[in-house]
């Protein structure tokens, strides 16, 4: 027992001498307890299913009976754009990243776990970046995974597939959706991570996010620059119509387009990380 | 325990905190030394809140806390010093007993064969070795406590601060955890305790902190506060013996006796501004006497009597 008695400071960790080693070690324990809780159990379940959906449409496709090889590669250009950039980005993905990163916060407070992580001598935004992490490290890899099987699944009934991967356009293509599929994650990552620390329920805010990146194409140019669906699409390889309202607007760079996407959401990170610096645990209110 | 702000001591400087409108404590002054700290006062008095603010959970709406010198606003330095077993029954979903503490550890910045050495030491503590590898989900109330006081004390910190910590033990359990209080504060730490059972700080507390309504009503050693209030609060003693009329007429050419009342049930209460005196002269009387005498029962020397005296009158000490 002595030993337990022993007051602590210096038995704890040498953070002084080495800062950047010690915050990696603390940053990994939260990624590896993140995991565990969240994610390796039913509790991920959900959120497998959601960001492997994308999946089933071009299976469905595969599986039907019928003659798709018959039809040029050029269709399935068509019908995985439609696919991606309609269900994959606009619904699996957001909703997953609502699911995860609007609840990295969220949920420790409604499990009344989050003073767990307020006791230890980690800081607050290194605590908030580690979390991030790991809803990218859960998000990044599901979601690559999810538009390679699509996008496989989506050519390999077509005719002259090979010649369009590997003398065409279509590695090309399928670069650019897991571009955007990465950008994604960390854009929509940060959106709601910071949804998370300023609403009790992500819900509501995440339904207005949704509005707000669905009407996208009828704002003006202006208000299109404030929205992360904006920037993602212009990175996808082939346009998608918008319809006879929209208004137009040119396309961002993708020099604009993917630092201006990766500093907005570390702007989003940090105000998140702001909240939480001056968070009180108290559970009660909730 | 008033002594000024140290780097051993856990200070309060006039702190307050509020809800809104809603009073948490108000103008809480203490300075707390080394050993056991019991803090006691009914549901809502206050204590949760007044350990949330040591632990930086919470921060006061006006005044400081410092703990051995530390502040929430450095948590690195403050959290490596401070371990706290909350009165939440919530852990981390999926989690075995020592993943929840290891976790916890790592999470320190300790490496992991460190953690792993630190989490099994801890348990070992609280004896609940053989459910270590059971998910925290199936734990009994008594487990899921020892379980929060092994994760508490797995850093070795130097102030431990216990929310109800006894709370679902079985006696057991409880003489093992009071025990376990003990050796910690003799190895020199600060361990602050609250309860809303009496009898429980009573029996583990090297000095008490009583609060109420948000407000510190009394603080030191237990005997030190029942000293300070015995001559506007008598004490109480119960007597049952076969001649109880003879003794009220005995005791009450006392002066120090105020009261001696015979009760319906055959007994007689007596209250006294020195029990010391009292049974004394008790003694005397049997001696003289041949009084046969079957009980006698001091029914307020309790931190119960303190606490409800101090709390009737207005709750100032």
């Amino acid at each position: 027992m002595s030993d337990l008695a022993t007051p602590s400071v210096s038995a704890a960790p040498a953070a002084r001498r080495l800062p950047w080693g010690h915050l990696w070690r603390q940053s990994q324990a939260v990624v590896r307890l993140e995991l565990r809780k969240n994610f390796f159990g039913r509790r991920g379940l959900g959120i497998y299913l959601v960001a492997l959906s994308p999946v089933l449409i071009p299976l469905i496709r595969f599986l039907k009976p019928g003659s798709l090889a018959d039809e040029p590669a050029a269709e399935a250009t068509q019908f995985f754009s439609f696919l991606y950039q309609i269900y994959a980005l606009r619904l699996a993905l957001f909703l997953t990243c609502v699911g995860v990163f609007g609840n990295m916060i969220r949920r420790e407070v409604l499990d009344r776990t989050l003073h767990y992580y307020f006791l230890t001598p980690i800081r607050r935004e290194v605590l908030v970046a580690a979390k991030y992490a790991t809803g990218l490290l859960v998000t990044i890899p599901l979601f690559l995974l999810s538009t390679v099987a699509a996008f496989a699944l989506t050519y390999l009934p077509h005719q002259g597939v090979g010649a369009f991967l590997l003398d065409g356009p279509g590695l090309g293509h399928l670069g650019s959706y897991l571009l955007v599929t990465v950008l994604a994650c960390i854009g929509y990552g940060g959106v709601f991570l910071l949804v998370g620390s300023l609403f009790r329920s992500p819900a509501i805010p995440a339904l207005a996010v949704m509005g707000w990146e669905g009407i996208h194409f009828l704002l003006p140019p202006l208000l299109k620059k404030i929205s992360v669906i904006h920037y993602l699409q212009a990175l996808c390889p082939v346009p998608m119509s918008e319809g006879p309202f929209a208004i137009l607007a040119d396309a961002p760079s993708p020099w604009l387009s993917i630092p201006g996407l990766i500093l907005l959401t570390g702007a989003l990170v940090a105000i998140s990380a702001w909240r939480l610096r001056g968070m009180e645990v108290s559970y009660e209110e909730e | 325990m008033s002594a000024p702000a140290s780097d051993n001591r856990i200070v309060y400087e006039n702190v307050s905190k509020f809800y809104g409108e809603v009073l948490g404590v108000n103008r809480v002054t203490l300075s707390v030394p080394p050993g056991i700290t019991g803090l006691v006062g009914p549901n809502g008095s206050g204590k949760t809140t007044l350990m949330n603010l040591t632990a930086g959970l919470l921060r006061p709406t006006r005044g400081a806390i410092s703990v051995l010198g530390q502040t929430p606003d450095h948590p690195e330095e403050m959290f490596r010093l401070v371990g706290y077993a909350t009165q939440y029954d919530a852990f981390p979903p999926g989690l075995t007993g020592f993943q929840f503490v290891e976790s916890l550890l790592r999470v320190h910045g300790f490496g992991r064969v460190e953690a792993e050495e630190l989490a099994w030491k801890a348990i070992e503590r609280v004896n609940l070795v053989d459910a270590a590898g059971r998910r925290v989900a199936g734990y009994s109330k008594g487990m899921r406590q020892r379980i929060k006081l092994a994760q508490a004390i797995a850093h070795r910190p130097s102030v431990l601060i216990l929310d109800e910590p006894l709370n679902g033990l079985d006696p057991m359990a409880r003489a093992e955890v009071i025990a376990l209080f003990r050796e910690l504060a003799a190895g020199g730490l600060h361990v602050l305790v609250s309860s809303h059972i009496l009898h429980e700080v009573d029996l583990i507390s090297d000095q008490v902190v009583l609060i109420h309504g948000g407000y510190v009503v009394a603080e030191g050693e237990i005997g030190g506060v029942r000293d300070e209030m015995e001559e506007q609060h008598p004490a109480q003693v119960l007597i049952r013996c076969d001649r109880p009329s003879l003794l009220a007429s005995r005791v009450f050419l006392h002066d120090h006796v105020v009261e001696a009342r015979l009760l319906e049930d055959g007994g007689l209460l007596v209250r006294t501004r020195d029990a010391d005196r009292f049974h004394l002269l008790l003694n005397e009387v049997v001696l003289d006497t041949g009084l046969a005498v079957e009980t006698v029962l001091p029914t307020d020397a309790d931190v119960n009597a303190v606490y409800e005296y101090l709390i009737s009158n207005g709750g100032k000490s």
